[in-house]
């Protein structure tokens, strides 16, 4: 429990180092610690006695899940903000959290069946979190169409309602599927890759990965932030030209 | 503004005059529905085709058939839903009579609780008449738990109508709206779904309400929150 609240710190500092750093600065930083993860993940860090090589998917697979999470968050943060304040830049983030949030899902629906292939002999199980994600794919992945369908100017308010809508759901979906689960227990499930008992030079390699993927995704975040920004001001302008013709 | 507008009425409250409206305007979907029985008519046929064409997808097994015919009765009244919701939404925006009842409303939350309340009453009617037909067909004594049934099928035909609801008003505004209500509805109510469909099968079993507490405790939550946030929200997607 307390690595959780750990990690959980961990993850809640990027914002703010996120809003500390230029882009250039940030594209540096980010580069070198994906740089040092992979070294980490395939020199540093010890073989996992029983699953082999197979293991060091858990670094990828782990924090792009915590990444994919703290995407979702973020959009529905970003969707209270914005119904509360009114401003294009809260929508601009919940936008492209989501989007960014959907890739990163996407990454762990493919590397957890990589994983779980050799080890738990089948591609796919209805395991609870396994279900979770991929019922959050789809959730997210109808608040990015509903973007693209809404032809109302006011198109923002209703995704930023699907984006509070969607989290709120979150512990629902979670405590369904466990309830689920529990009444067609599988018994090939093992604990899912090493998250009990990581030795500190694992830990210390997950959360140099974590740190990178965060970076990543924060980075993503900029880039997409400035060009919905671009976007917007590109119709602002064009509007401005129809007015006057 | 609104506050002002109406405080010569200052001995009715307010809760009285919001009451009033959400029985006026669900007194006029429901009078809507009586002279053309069409939202109605198209989720009960629609009901019944998906139940019998997943009864040819299953086989001819009896057993099997008992064992997923909760799961048959949930996809099919979602579906239905789906259905009525769109012909709501499709006599909505006809005229833009919505625009109308908007500028009328005290309180526009008013409108959502009639239109889930209605869109809730077309469910409850499906499954009254869909529920003996399923008795039959799937040789399933649903009279034995009727009580319980009726708990389960209320809360989480609650729970379908706020979801839907909410989700319909933000399709309007789509352009392919056929399209988007299913894809926000179902990821959504999924939770709901869940947990309808497992303490149905366990009352088919003959187990009793205690049994399954958990899951009536799981949809009575997905009702209270999703209404609550669908109240806060409802402003915003009205609001022009």
């Amino acid at each position: 429990m307390q690595k959780w609240w750990t990690i959980m710190l961990f993850v809640m500092a990027f914002p703010f180092i996120y809003l500390c750093m230029n882009r250039v600065f940030h594209a540096t930083v980010m580069c070198i610690t994906m740089n040092v993860a992979i070294m980490l993940v395939f020199i540093y860090a010890p073989t996992e006695k029983v699953q082999g090589i197979v293991q060091k998917i858990f670094y990828f697979h782990v924090s792009s899940a915590i990444t994919m999470f703290f995407a979702f968050f973020l959009v529905c943060v970003a969707s209270i903000m914005y119904l509360w304040k009114n401003s294009d830049w809260w929508d601009a983030i919940a936008l492209s959290a989501a989007e960014i949030g959907v890739v990163f899902c996407t990454l762990v629906l493919i590397t957890g069946p990589l994983w779980a292939r050799p080890i738990w002999g089948t591609w796919w199980s209805w395991d609870p979190t396994l279900t979770l994600t991929l019922v959050l794919w789809l959730i997210y992945v109808a608040y990015l169409m509903l973007r693209i369908e809404i032809y109302d100017p006011n198109r923002a308010r209703f995704a930023a309602i699907l984006g509070i809508i969607g989290f709120v759901d979150v512990p629902l979906i979670r405590w369904s599927v466990e309830k689920w689960r529990t009444l067609h227990p599988k018994p090939v499930l093992i604990q899912e890759g090493g998250t009990t008992g990581l030795t500190s030079a694992m830990l210390l390699t997950f959360l140099v990965c974590l740190g990178a993927f965060l970076l990543l995704f924060f980075y993503l975040l900029r880039e997409r932030i400035s060009i919905a920004q671009s976007r917007h001001a590109l119709e602002v302008l064009r509007h401005e030209i129809d007015e006057i013709l | 503004m609104s506050k002002n507008s109406n405080s010569f009425i200052a001995p009715m409250s307010g809760s009285k005059i919001f009451l009033q409206q959400v029985l006026a305007l669900l007194e006029k979907d429901l009078k809507t529905e009586w002279r053309t029985r069409e939202i109605f008519t198209s989720m009960f046929v629609f009901a019944v085709l998906v139940v019998v064409v997943f009864n040819f997808a299953i086989g001819a097994d009896p057993e099997l058939i008992r064992q997923v015919a909760s799961g048959v009765i949930w996809i099919a009244l979602s579906f239905a839903s789906v259905l009525g919701l769109q012909r709501t939404g499709r006599m909505e925006s006809e005229e833009d009579s919505l625009q109308g009842v908007l500028l009328a409303l005290h309180d526009r939350s008013a409108l959502f609780i009639a239109k889930m309340l209605a869109q809730m009453l077309y469910l409850l009617m499906v499954v009254i008449c869909i529920l003996p037909l399923c008795g039959i067909w799937f040789r399933i004594d649903f009279l034995a738990c009727i009580g319980e049934l009726c708990l389960a099928f209320t809360l989480g035909m609650l729970g379908l109508s706020i979801v839907g609801t909410l989700f319909g008003m933000i399709a309007l505004h789509t352009r392919a709206r056929e399209v988007m209500l299913p894809l926000l509805f179902l990821p959504v109510s999924i939770p709901l779904t869940i947990a309808a469909v497992q303490a149905t099968a366990q009352l088919i079993d003959g187990k009793s309400l205690r049994d399954i507490a958990d899951y009536l405790v799981l949809i009575g939550i997905f009702d209270v929150v999703f209404f609550v946030l669908a109240l806060i929200v409802f402003d915003y997607i009205v609001e022009e």
